[in-house]
């Protein structure tokens, strides 16, 4: 299915060659959403404000003004899309755009991190969606990084998604032995199988308000809603007179009504976004699809898998249930992208890690000192407030501080005792495991090769409780992934285990 | 595994010297830092207390006289500390602590002085080598080699090196980085 690239051999980013375009039909979708007109409202609303009192406000000048401005934005569309155009080569894809600045975007297809295929409703119903090349570059940050091709239909897209990740799907290469430079790689993934790595059951949607990240989206839907409502006049707002909130029935009412709305609002926000999540294994990368009104595809590289993360919140805990996803190399902090599991039951969500990884086996606890460490860590910031409202119930009467800190300090002894609970670690053949936190439980499970260093750090107190905190540090995720408060004497052993020979310096003379 | 030889300027400590620090978790590595990293880090103890003193000395004077009686007490028994603390005590005690050692695999600091940490990075995932000097550097002759990996976690910094072993220590970690290089992720 691959065409012919516009001058594929010697190719010369210099002098780019007339590209590929998009299809027209994304005219029709920029005119609706006045995809490019938008950055001209601005000096519109200054000149309609110049010549406002002048416009006939009768039903036709209204139809005109409406008519004027649709023109407009096809114009602006039509200009959008006659001005760009992208190719691909064998060593890069090169994008040209620009209304009247121009500029040329040329990125080798060996940086390319992904490509995500998106397909948001209005696409959908044109038959087109819309390609986001991540070619982020070395410690480089931030959306500006990514390349957008616009407009594509179904197939070409899947054309050059492959053609950009046909790198991906040669073997990885032998270290020592130097890949043959300009060797062919193997076909793209046209016609090669999938396999089924997870089913999302859109039951699991329900796990939705125990997650903090959906749980918010309702607040930031009524804060939008209410934001709407001052800006519409008044006489557009319905009178609904003043509920007596005094009276308790009512109250109730309000509470039980504001729970649903937050709970609905939840599940129906990570509907939006997780439904019908699936995950295939095409070749050498794992597919993501989800959505239901904007269908996203993502894609992840097998080979760069160095890890996964299992997190399960203090709710999700309760019902037994987790998200999982994979540590890439290159991907940086990306969450989205390399979730493997939005939610599910824990069961599955761990299967799906250690499918990628080797499980290394039951976690080991850390010594009882640990334990200490973490309580008094916990029941510290109580004890400073409760001395202090000892003080200010003495000299000012301000007893509740003294009540607050008591409180504090009793609250932080099952917080404490639940830190200690979650650390744990273990080394098994090829992986490795860490676990941490209350809040929010991680369990990392690290491939042994994944370790380009290790820090082993003791504070003055670890040094008196033979205790010490071991960082293994890799190219993926948030870079290091640390073994708190584990035994000292255990760490250089532990170091040594989970990754390389060379580990071994940290070990200790007898 | 045997450790290469230290370079030129560097003896290991004397046989009867005392342990620098108590045993830790992993092995202290061999080397010590330039002796001139004692007087640099004296140099920057003294530069922060004039600024500490500097400050004091304004907060006292503008505050209006009764309004913080407790700070005319306070203030200056805590300066003197603080400036015993980083002029006297701190810079010999770092010096105590810090050590680096390249070995035939790895690169191995420790550094700190309160809090310790033992830095470990194999030479196979050394992405770059940075040596930099700064301005107090330069009038001792100093210089800093800061060993990067592809995590941001996983850097290994020896700070206040003799300016010609730092730029010795870079080139050999480089140029055995590009040898040995494997993933490097």
């Amino acid at each position: 299915m691959t065409g012919p690239v516009p001058g594929a051999p010697g190719w010369d980013p210099a002098h780019p060659a007339p590209g590929r375009r998009t299809s027209p039909r994304v005219m029709l979708v920029h005119t609706v959403t006045f995809r490019q007109a938008r950055s001209f409202v601005p000096a519109m609303l200054g000149l309609a404000a110049a010549i406002g009192s002048n416009i006939d406000p009768s039903p036709l000048g209204i139809a005109g003004l409406v008519l004027l401005v649709t023109v407009l934005s096809l114009g602006f569309a039509a200009l959008g899309w006659w001005r760009f155009s992208y190719a691909d080569t064998d060593s890069a894809v090169v994008v040209t755009r620009g209304l009247l600045a121009r500029s040329v975007r040329t990125v080798p297809i060996d940086r390319v991190r992904g490509v995500e295929v998106e397909a948001p409703p209005l696409y959908r119903l044109f038959g087109l969606v819309r390609l986001r090349i991540d070619a982020a570059a070395g410690a480089v940050q931030g959306s500006e990084e990514e390349l957008v091709v616009d407009g594509l239909r179904p197939a070409e897209a899947d054309r050059l998604r492959a053609r950009l990740l046909t790198r991906r799907a040669a073997p990885a290469p032998v270290p020592g032995q130097e890949p043959v430079p300009g060797a062919p790689g193997p076909a793209p993934a046209a016609g090669e199988p999938e396999e089924e790595f997870a089913r999302f059951d859109n039951r699991w949607l329900l796990y939705s308000p125990l997650v903090g990240s959906y749980l918010a989206i309702p607040f930031a839907a009524l804060g939008a809603l209410s934001r709407l409502t001052d800006e519409l006049p008044d006489r557009f707002t319905p009178d609904l007179g003043q509920p007596d909130l005094s009276r308790l029935p009512v109250l109730l009412l309000a509470v039980v009504a504001a729970l649903l709305v937050v709970l609905l609002g939840s599940v129906i926000g990570s509907a939006v976004v997780n439904w019908g999540f699936r995950l295939v294994r095409r070749g050498g990368s794992l597919v993501a699809a989800r959505g239901l009104l904007t269908r996203r595809q993502t894609e992840l590289e097998i080979d760069r898998i160095r890890g996964g993360t299992l997190s399960e919140g203090v709710g999700m805990r309760l019902v037994r249930a987790a998200r999982s996803s994979a540590l890439v190399t290159g991907l940086g902090d990306a969450t989205r992208r390399g979730q493997l599991l939005p939610m599910g039951p824990r069961r599955e969500a761990w299967a799906l890690l250690t499918r990628l990884v080797e499980d290394p086996g039951a976690l080991r606890r850390h010594p009882p000192a640990a334990r200490r460490r973490r309580l008094v860590r916990a029941i510290g910031s109580g004890v400073v407030v409760l001395a202090a409202g000892l003080v200010l119930t003495a000299t000012q009467g301000w007893w509740w501080v003294a009540v607050l800190g008591g409180v504090l300090t009793v609250l932080g002894v099952p917080l404490g005792l639940g830190r200690y609970a979650s650390l744990g670690h273990v080394t098994g053949e090829r992986s490795f495991s860490v676990r941490s936190g209350w809040l929010v439980r991680e369990q990392v499970v690290l491939q042994q090769r994944a370790v380009v260093g290790w820090q082993v750090r003791q504070s003055f107190s670890q040094r008196r409780a033979s205790l010490a905190t071991v960082t293994a540090c890799v190219g993926a995720g948030s870079g290091g992934y640390a073994c708190t408060d584990m035994a000292a004497d255990e760490a250089a052993a532990f170091a040594l285990a989970s990754s390389g020979r060379w580990a071994g310096t940290l070990t200790p003379h007898p | 595994m045997s450790p290469s030889p230290p370079p030129p300027g560097q003896q290991p400590p004397p046989a009867g010297a005392r342990p620098p620090v108590p045993p830790g978790p992993a092995r202290t590595p061999a080397w010590s830092l330039s002796r001139e990293a004692v007087s640099l880090w004296t140099v920057q103890g003294v530069l922060g207390t004039v600024v500490l003193v500097a400050l004091a000395a304004v907060a006292l004077l503008v505050l209006p006289d009764g309004a913080v009686d407790v700070l005319r007490w306070v203030l200056p028994p805590l300066v003197l500390l603080e400036a015993v603390l980083s002029i006297g005590v701190q810079p010999r005690l770092r010096y105590r602590v810090h050590r680096w050692e390249v070995t035939d695999e790895a690169v191995y600091t420790l550094t700190g002085w309160l809090s310790r940490t033992w830095t470990l990075v194999p030479i196979s995932r050394i992405q770059t080598v940075d040596v930099t000097r700064g301005v107090v550097q330069q009038l001792f002759g100093l210089a800093s080699v800061a060993v990067l990996t592809a995590s941001s976690q996983g850097t290994v910094r020896i700070p206040h090196l003799e300016a010609a072993v730092a730029a010795r220590v870079a080139d050999d970690l480089a140029r055995r980085a590009e040898l040995v290089r494997d993933e490097a992720t």
